[in-house]
């Protein structure tokens, strides 16, 4: 084991008259079955098997980890070989030291096996994507990257290495080192491609902007099933990027995201940009106070509105396209007239599902009273 | 310059010393291709090189020092056998800047062809137009240009080069993900290097001379092939391109000539002032042959013709945002005297008082009466849009005279559209009514 840097396991032999000197003798276990358990985005567990030669009686086993980021007290020991003879008594640890010691009482002299685990932290796994869709954006091919990263301080030159999903795998992985493997390929996932236009997000009318052209958020959706060919496992979260294939046997970058953790069964959506090709311009065309309410001193203390939002939604693509469009009204309402379907979300959000064709031009206009407003 | 390089490594055990013989070869760039992005300071790089692969387990060995490559984004792919070539992983050694070392597994030995792809930063372009009135301003000669420029530290030669037109979602700049120490960074923290930003600039700063003087650099007119992916347009410039790293180049994005413009005028107080503020108006369509493609937004100078012997007047010139097809073009070409438009108010009165219970004016009506004297002064016909925001929901309109098209914009804002002959003046009247408190119930 080439610079190691940790974990340095000392039996110490003790005799009754030598009592108080820590005399270490150097006699280093070989660490064997490695395992970094990165199932937790938290904390990195590492299991580690060594052998210790232990003697009849008292034991004092020396572990130091200098230059290594170990949470003291997550270290644990089990006995493998013989749980019954052989007793951990106590931790101590020495003063101004990345170090503890162990008490071992044994019955016999044995070569034990013995199970350390510890919490390493600056070691831990990244997942990456990239997805590959088709011209016709209907389906991607998804592949997912591990990224390991190991500045603990630690070497590892063999290790298996564990997820919460799939199969381990042996990797080594020095200290400072990054790696990148795949792991995931999934083969034609379909998409389903949205553009979203919030009107409490987006500006409402692009004349007003002078050279700005407002893009209408564009986003991929997947879902994590077995249709998909996914549905296995949770996918973890981390950055995605998404190319095109241009028909050329090249590529084109669309864009990137950040995905959270998608349970089996969930959707992803990965934001790619921003479409300019569909325009939403949206007015006001009326907002007055109706059935106005005066107190004595004849304030006005309640009223209703009569309102009236126009958008008008073009289609500058060769391709049809389904708009979702967001409407807000606040407060208690209720619809006079809407030229088109909506879905009420929740109380103040309206859902309109706008299918427009290749270069299509349609308007919306929603006619709307708020009710009981105070001043 | 080359930057790249990428090394094929077969360790070789020479049994009678135990020593490690490293046998390099240095597999050359075939093909190069640059996908370029003006919304981000970004470039796909596709490269294919051959590589001499043994059986069994190969190391290859590439490293990018001074470039701005984004290490996260690179990938390589086996272009034949791609079956029997397992690409089993990227490490980023320790200790080691701008290097990876990929694992391939290969069942076959002899060439193999890989394609090899990441992202850098350093590479740009920028559309600008050039556009020429005929002497009447009825149509313009419309003249499009990209202008490619090289500051990514790598001379790219005989590269395919596309431009994406079109705006990307990114999270980090390529830029600082290539200045990183380490390329995912450290857990728990990602900061980039403030010395190597400071660097950059200077190397920045250099480039630029070189880049002035590339400026007019032209060779023959090449062409451009406009494709729609996704939300986004795809330029492929025709054959390839050698831009050396510093330099930038121009080349033509379309040229057409008599596109019907119409020269149009807007008066609005609020927006522009007091002046009249001109436009130069196109649709993006076949029948002002164009509408083919989106055109990407960029600056245009509008220049006039003013004789028979070609002589040209500057007109002015204004930064537009990207025009899908079909829409409507309306460029700003900034304040103009020769067209005028006057509101004056003639009249004003209030009238329907109301009063609450205490006496007090509760509500009332106010009536104004605006002329507006309209005048072209130039010796060819002008459109002109005049918009009267009222400051309130709560109006009626009267219109009198010539008042030419009539439309209300939103809930206090209308709008009239006229076409003057020229040196002709024009003159309508409105009367409107606010109404306030009580009255507006």
């Amino acid at each position: 084991m080439k610079g190691k840097k940790l974990a340095t396991i000392i039996l110490l032999l003790i005799s009754t008259s030598i009592a108080q000197a820590r005399i270490k003798l150097v006699a280093l276990p070989e660490r064997s079955a490695t395992v970094i358990r990165l199932d937790n985005p938290q904390a990195t567990l590492i299991e580690e098997e060594r052998v210790l030669t232990l003697q009849k009686g008292l034991n004092k086993v020396d572990f130091s980890w200098k230059g290594v980021s170990i949470d003291a007290d997550s270290i644990r020991l089990k006995v493998l070989d013989h749980p019954g003879n052989v007793t951990l008594l106590n931790v101590s640890y020495p003063p101004a030291e990345a170090a503890l010691v162990w008490e071992i009482s044994s019955d016999s002299d044995y070569a034990e096996t013995v199970r350390i685990s510890y919490l390493l932290m600056n070691i831990d796994r990244l997942i990456t994507y990239k997805a590959i869709a088709d011209k016709a954006e209907t389906e991607v091919d998804l592949k997912s990257y591990l990224v390991l990263r190991n500045f603990s301080g630690e070497d590892f030159e063999q290790a298996r290495v564990l997820l919460d999903y799939g199969e381990a795998f042996e990797q080594g992985i020095d200290h400072e080192e990054t790696k990148q493997m795949l792991f995931l390929k999934a083969p034609k996932v379909p998409i389903t491609k949205i553009w979203t236009f919030d009107a409490e997000k987006l500006p409402w009318d692009p004349e007003q902007l002078e050279n700005r052209n407002v893009g209408i958020p564009v986003s991929y959706r997947i879902k994590n099933e077995t249709k998909s060919g996914l549905g296995q496992f949770a996918l973890w979260g981390g950055k995605a990027r998404l190319f095109q294939d241009d028909g050329q046997k090249s590529t084109i970058f669309l864009g990137e995201d950040t995905t959270g953790l998608v349970p089996a069964g969930e959707k992803m959506e990965l934001y790619i940009g921003d479409s300019r090709d569909i325009v939403v311009t949206q007015r006001k065309m009326k907002d007055i106070r109706i059935n106005v309410r005066r107190n004595n001193s004849n304030r006005v203390v309640l009223y209703d509105t009569d309102e009236i939002i126009t958008a008008k939604i073009e289609n500058f693509k060769d391709s049809k396209a389904v708009l979702t469009m967001i409407q807000h009204i606040p407060g208690q309402w209720d619809m006079e007239e809407c030229n088109m379907k909506y879905e009420r979300k929740d109380a103040y959000t309206l859902k309109f599902e706008i299918e427009l064709g290749a270069h299509d031009k349609k308007e919306l206009k929603m006619h709307y009273h708020r009710r009981n407003i105070r001043p | 310059m080359k930057r790249i390089f990428a090394f094929l490594t077969i360790f070789i055990m020479v049994h009678t010393a135990q020593a490690k013989i490293d046998l390099v070869t240095l597999p050359s760039r075939d093909t190069v291709q640059l996908t370029i992005y003006n919304s981000a300071d970004m470039t796909l790089v596709r490269e294919s090189r051959a590589l001499t692969l043994k059986p069994g387990n190969n190391k290859l060995q590439f490293s990018w020092a001074n470039t701005l490559i984004d290490p996260t984004s690179l990938e390589m792919l086996p272009k034949a056998s791609v079956d029997k070539i397992d690409i089993a992983e990227l490490s980023y050694p320790p200790r080691v800047r701008n290097l990876g070392l990929w694992n391939i597994e290969s069942g076959i030995g002899g060439d193999v062809p890989v394609e090899i792809t990441y992202l850098t930063s350093g590479l740009s372009w920028r559309a600008f137009y050039m556009g020429t009135l005929t002497k009447d301003e009825k149509t313009v000669r419309l003249k499009g240009y990209v202008r490619v420029t090289n500051n990514s530290g790598e001379d790219y030669e005989n590269a395919q080069t596309r431009l994406i037109v079109g705006k990307v979602h990114i999270l980090d700049q390529i830029a600082e993900l290539a200045r990183r120490q380490y390329p995912y960074g450290r857990p728990g923290e990602i900061r980039p290097l403030l010395e190597y930003e400071r660097l950059d600039k200077v190397m920045y700063r250099k480039a630029k001379p070189a880049m002035q003087a590339a400026a007019d650099y032209f060779e023959e007119p090449k062409e451009i092939k406009k494709e729609g992916l996704s939300e986004y347009f795809l330029y492929t410039i025709e054959g390839t391109e050698t831009i050396p790293t510093g330099w930038s180049k121009r080349l033509i994005s379309f040229d057409v000539e008599n596109v019907p413009v119409v020269n149009l005028y807007k008066y609005e107080e609020e927006r522009y002032g007091e002046g009249v503020v001109r436009f130069l108006s196109f649709k993006n369509d076949k029948k002002h042959k164009l509408g083919d493609t989106p055109i990407p937004g960029g600056m245009l100078k509008v220049y006039r013709s003013t004789d028979e012997q070609q002589h040209l007047g500057y007109v002015g010139q204004s930064a537009f945002k990207y025009i899908p097809v079909d829409e409507d073009v309306k460029l700003n070409l900034g304040a103009v005297a020769n067209v005028v438009v006057e509101p004056m108010l003639m009249d004003f009165k209030t009238s329907n008082h109301r009063f609450n219970s205490k006496g007090n004016i509760s509500g009332w009506d106010e009536v104004r009466t605006y002329k507006i004297e309209v005048r072209n002064t130039r010796e060819i016909p002008v459109k002109i849009e005049i918009q009267r925001n009222f400051n309130t929901r709560y109006w009626d309109l009267k219109k009198s005279g010539v008042y030419g098209k009539y439309e209300k914009v939103d809930m206090d804002t209308v709008k009239f559209s006229l076409t003057l002959k020229p040196r002709t003046k024009q003159e309508f009247s409105y009367t409107v009514t606010t109404y306030h408190g009580t009255r507006a119930d």
